[in-house]
């Protein structure tokens, strides 16, 4: 019963029937990759649903600066790790803690431990693509696009939104919460997504007066950006509507907390952006893909504390989030994915920390998860020549995975192609 | 403050009408105090508008070819808004004695901060934002801070990770003494500048063992851009810039860090400000191969090295022209500006001219095809209510909106123009304007001269309609600085 609420929420709105369109300029501005998602999309037809019958939810983790795979899922018994980082190696294997002989998981990931007994962790190991490009923000585009050849404009997140949801009126069946502005993977010109940084101040000082002259105020405006605008504040004036019923009606069932000891302080509130996934989750506002972003990742500099701040920061965030998911009986619904731009150079730097480096492990999070370790280690001893880890996943059969196992969407459409298959799921919805 | 009869009507418009008409709106702006035929409309009624994706010919009617608007332009674009003394003064010398004006005063230097003398950089950060933002609102030459915030955007550091605040603020203090200087001396400051050497490892690179942070980003986010240079490049680079460290202290405090604990710390004090300093020991001794030329090379063979690179004067070029022109810059505007910057021997005064005296700039697409950064959509808005004590708020309210000074996103700085548009941030620069609002204790200034001086009297049918229906100058004021117009440049 419950299940069924977002779908008929989505299928009874129809915001079309008053959505006038005013997009002038707006295809000047989607012909660059930073071209936001929203300008057409009051254009966009509802009707395209078919097929999309369950009522699954994703959410993306970013570890933004690219996360160190081999600190991550630390390999055990490889010698080779212990010449590639004299310093880094020694407590890093003495204190990780052994999913087998050949494998741990990082000292501080206590909690995701935890699930992994249970069952419901999966570890994608080696996971990259082609070629790989040791800039964070290209990488980051291609994670993004889920494409290496970098002529997709288009989030993968947000063509799911665009061609398998009707995001029209439904602004949170997209959200990205604890950011200020969206993510490239949730970004597509025809996909309506709401931004919501901090919960507790999302609305308008003064309330509904102005929330009214507000949403009055930008109707129609011209210019190259005016259907931006103009989106952007209808999708505020709606989120904020729905939150102030969600709100009431959730209670957290878990401690979230955002005091972590880090060696920087960080930009991102992981934990309370993932309390307001939980409470978007199980009240029922049709929310379908979800991003957060945690970063401080690129830990070229005394990475052995940074590095395991950040681990424990993320266990303790993702551990209250699915405690808090299985309370209110929600955690057979959602998927949860870290993601990175890319793991860290083997060999460690005089500075105590490690370069970009290439292929990385992702971990997928929740009872739809079949739990163990996919995919291959990359070897320790044949890297390739730019001295990087060799990737033996393509982050896009992940993306396939996702999408069509979980989500039910058309992956070879939304990826451009099909890609083998990485079988995590316990129950793929089509296969 | 009232606005409710703007959102009565907004909610319930006249069942007659529904919506604003051309002539309603020419006569709403002629009500309010701006000049006929302002309010400019393509196509005629916007309701006719609705096929879907088809771009429609709803656009800002440009008043570029006056004088006065491309005055006012340039202003917007250059120093954070404006008093109306700036104005007058602006056009009675006219467009390009203001041009020359602009790029050629040499910038006035913020007062000194006290809290710098902190040991360790420790002080709130929200002091230097503070600071900076002070002087944004009161200097006498804002287009020098309006190019030391697009430098803190290129040459960008995060006090997070440069962990001194001390450092942060000679690095600004930097930025606008070299402001309108040449990229080759800019490039040998960031590479010795102690933020940056914190920020991006440099101080604790070795040329035995190598930090590739600094040397990556000095060509795919400085200089050249990403597919300019190779992997090789990256890591020859490396080796070549390694040795900087960080200034040595004038002396050492001792500062009590825990009181409960009795915990001490010693911690570096500074007397005046510094650079790093080279450590031949941790340098790299050997031939290196880098960017197609092998030999040795020290930190300045580096940067010569770069700046040899055609792809070098576009990349800047066409930053430039994304921060102060448009947001798609044609590939034969950025060749042409970076052919004039490259010939100028990286002159920034001559790539500023070039951009403000182009056609371009003065085009009639160029009109607000721009979105006011959060700073200086915040610092605009107090300058013309006429506020000077408004840095506390500017400071604290920027982070909902994407801004937060020296606190960058990440290495590549803050986006720019439609990333500054969200659910998120329309919210925050609403609240902002009536917290603004909020703090001005006696009467506003004239609502119709501020439509005509920030907002070139062109408006949207909307927010023409509303502010001739607005209930009192608070209101008008409210509309005139939460409009869609408002937010562009």
């Amino acid at each position: 019963m419950k299940g069924e609420v977002g779908i008929n929420q989505l299928k009874r709105r129809d915001f079309l029937k008053a959505g006038l369109v005013f997009g002038a300029g707006a295809s000047g501005l989607a012909a660059g990759y930073a071209a936001v998602p929203d300008a057409f999309a009051r254009a966009v037809y509802a009707a395209k649903k078919e097929g999309m019958t369950n009522d699954n939810i994703l959410v993306m983790i970013q570890l933004a600066g690219g996360n160190d795979g081999l600190r991550t899922v630390v390999p055990l018994a490889d010698p080779a790790l212990h010449d590639l980082r004299p310093k880094l190696a020694g407590p890093m294997v003495s204190q990780a803690l052994p999913l087998n002989s050949q494998y741990g998981l990082n000292h501080n990931l206590g909690g995701i431990k935890g699930l992994w007994d249970k069952g419901k962790v999966a570890i994608v190991q080696g996971v990259g693509y082609p070629n790989p490009t040791f800039s964070h923000f290209e990488s980051i585009r291609i994670w993004e696009t889920g494409d290496p050849s970098r002529r997709q404009v288009d989030g993968w997140l947000g063509r799911t939104l665009a061609t398998s949801y009707d995001s029209n009126g439904h602004p949170l069946t997209g959200c990205a919460c604890g950011a200020t502005d969206a993510p490239g993977a949730l970004r597509d010109l025809q996909a309506t997504l709401t931004v919501i940084q901090d919960q507790k101040k999302f609305g308008f000082t003064g309330g509904g007066e102005v929330e009214a002259a507000v949403g009055a105020l930008y109707k129609g405006t011209p210019g190259i950006y005016g259907a931006l605008f103009d989106t952007a504040i209808a999708t505020a004036t709606e989120t904020m509507a729905t939150l102030r019923t969600s709100a009431s009606n959730y209670q957290p069932m878990a401690d979230y907390t955002d005091k972590v000891k880090l060696v920087y302080s960080s930009k991102n509130q992981l934990a309370a952006a993932l309390q307001l996934a939980a409470e978007l989750i199980v009240t029922g506002t049709g929310v379908k893909l979800l991003h957060v972003t945690l970063g401080g990742f690129d830990t070229h500099y005394t990475e052995l504390n940074r590095h395991d701040d950040l681990m424990g920061y993320l266990d303790a965030a993702v551990s209250s989030f699915y405690q808090d998911l299985s309370a209110h009986n929600m955690a057979d619904k959602v998927l949860i994915a870290t993601w990175s731009e890319f793991g860290r150079r083997p060999k460690e730097n005089a500075s105590g920390g490690t370069d970009h480096g290439a292929a990385a492990p992702l971990l997928l999070i929740g009872d739809p998860v079949y739990g163990g370790l996919y995919g291959e280690e990359p070897s320790l001893t044949s890297l390739d020549n730019t001295g990087n880890l060799k990737y033996a996943v393509d982050f896009r059969s992940v993306y396939q995975e996702i999408l069509s196992g979980h989500l039910g969407a058309d992956a070879a459409k939304i990826l451009g192609s099909s890609f083998d298959r990485v079988s995590f799921l316990k129950a793929p919805v089509t296969v | 403050m009232s606005v409710a009869p703007i959102g009565e009507q907004a909610v319930a418009p006249p069942a007659r009408t529904r919506g604003i008409t051309r002539r309603q709106a020419l006569a709403a702006a002629v009500a309010t105090g701006v000049g006929v035929g302002v309010v400019r409309l393509i196509g005629g009624s916007m309701q006719q508008i609705a096929t879907p994706r088809r771009a429609t010919t709803t656009d800002w009617i440009s008043p570029l070819k006056s004088e006065s608007a491309r005055i006012t332009q340039l202003l917007r674009r250059t120093s954070f808004g404006y008093t109306a003394a700036h104005l007058e003064a602006a056009m009675s010398d006219g467009f390009s004695k203001t041009v020359d004006r602009m790029i050629e005063t040499a910038a006035a230097e913020p007062p000194a901060l006290a809290a710098a003398n902190t040991p360790g950089g420790r002080f709130p950060i929200v002091q230097l934002q503070q600071w900076w933002i002070d002087h944004m609102l009161t200097t006498p030459t804002p287009f020098a801070e309006r190019m030391t915030l697009f430098w803190h955007g290129h040459f960008t550091s995060d006090y997070r990770k440069a962990a001194d605040d001390t450092f942060m603020y000679w690095q600004n203090l930097t930025w606008r003494r070299m402001a309108t200087t040449d990229l080759r001396s800019m490039l040998m400051q960031v590479t010795t500048d102690p933020a940056m050497l914190r920020y991006l490892d440099l101080a604790t690179s070795t040329g035995q063992n190598p930090n590739e942070n600094y040397s990556r980003e000095l060509m795919e986010l400085f200089t050249m851009g990403a597919g300019n240079y190779t992997e090789d490049d990256v890591r020859e680079g490396a080796k070549a810039l390694a040795g900087w460290q960080l200034p040595q202290p004038d002396s050492i405090a001792t500062v009590m860090v825990d009181k409960n604990n009795n915990l001490t710390r010693r911690l570096p004090v500074f007397s005046s400000q510094k650079t790093g300093v080279f450590n031949p020991r941790r340098s790299y001794r050997g031939s290196i191969t880098y960017l197609g030329k092998a030999g040795q090379l020290d930190t300045q063979g580096v940067i010569d090295r770069i700046l040899a690179q055609p792809a070098t004067a576009p990349f800047i070029a066409n930053k430039v022209a994304q921060h102060f022109v448009t947001a798609r810059p044609s590939a034969s505007y950025v060749k042409s500006l970076g052919d004039t910057f490259r010939r100028s021997k990286y002159d920034i005064k001559t790539l500023m001219r070039a951009v403000f005296t182009s056609p371009e700039f003065a085009a009639d697409q160029s009109y607000r095809s721009l979105v006011k950064t959060p700073t200086e959509f915040m610092v605009h808005g107090a300058r013309a209510l006429g506020l000077a004590s408004l840095s506390k708020l500017i400071a604290n309210a920027g982070s909902g909106m994407g801004q937060s000074l020296f606190d960058p996103p990440d290495v590549n700085g803050w986006p720019n123009n439609e990333s500054w548009i969200s659910s998120n941030t329309v919210v925050e620069r609403v609240n902002f304007v009536t917290a603004a609002l909020g703090q001005v204790k006696g009467a506003l200034p004239s609502p119709a001269d501020a439509i005509h001086r920030h907002l070139d009297g062109v408006l949207s049918p909307q927010t023409a309609g509303f502010l001739n229906q607005a209930a009192d100058d608070r209101a008008r004021w409210f509309i005139t600085l939460a409009s869609p117009e408002f937010q562009l440049k």
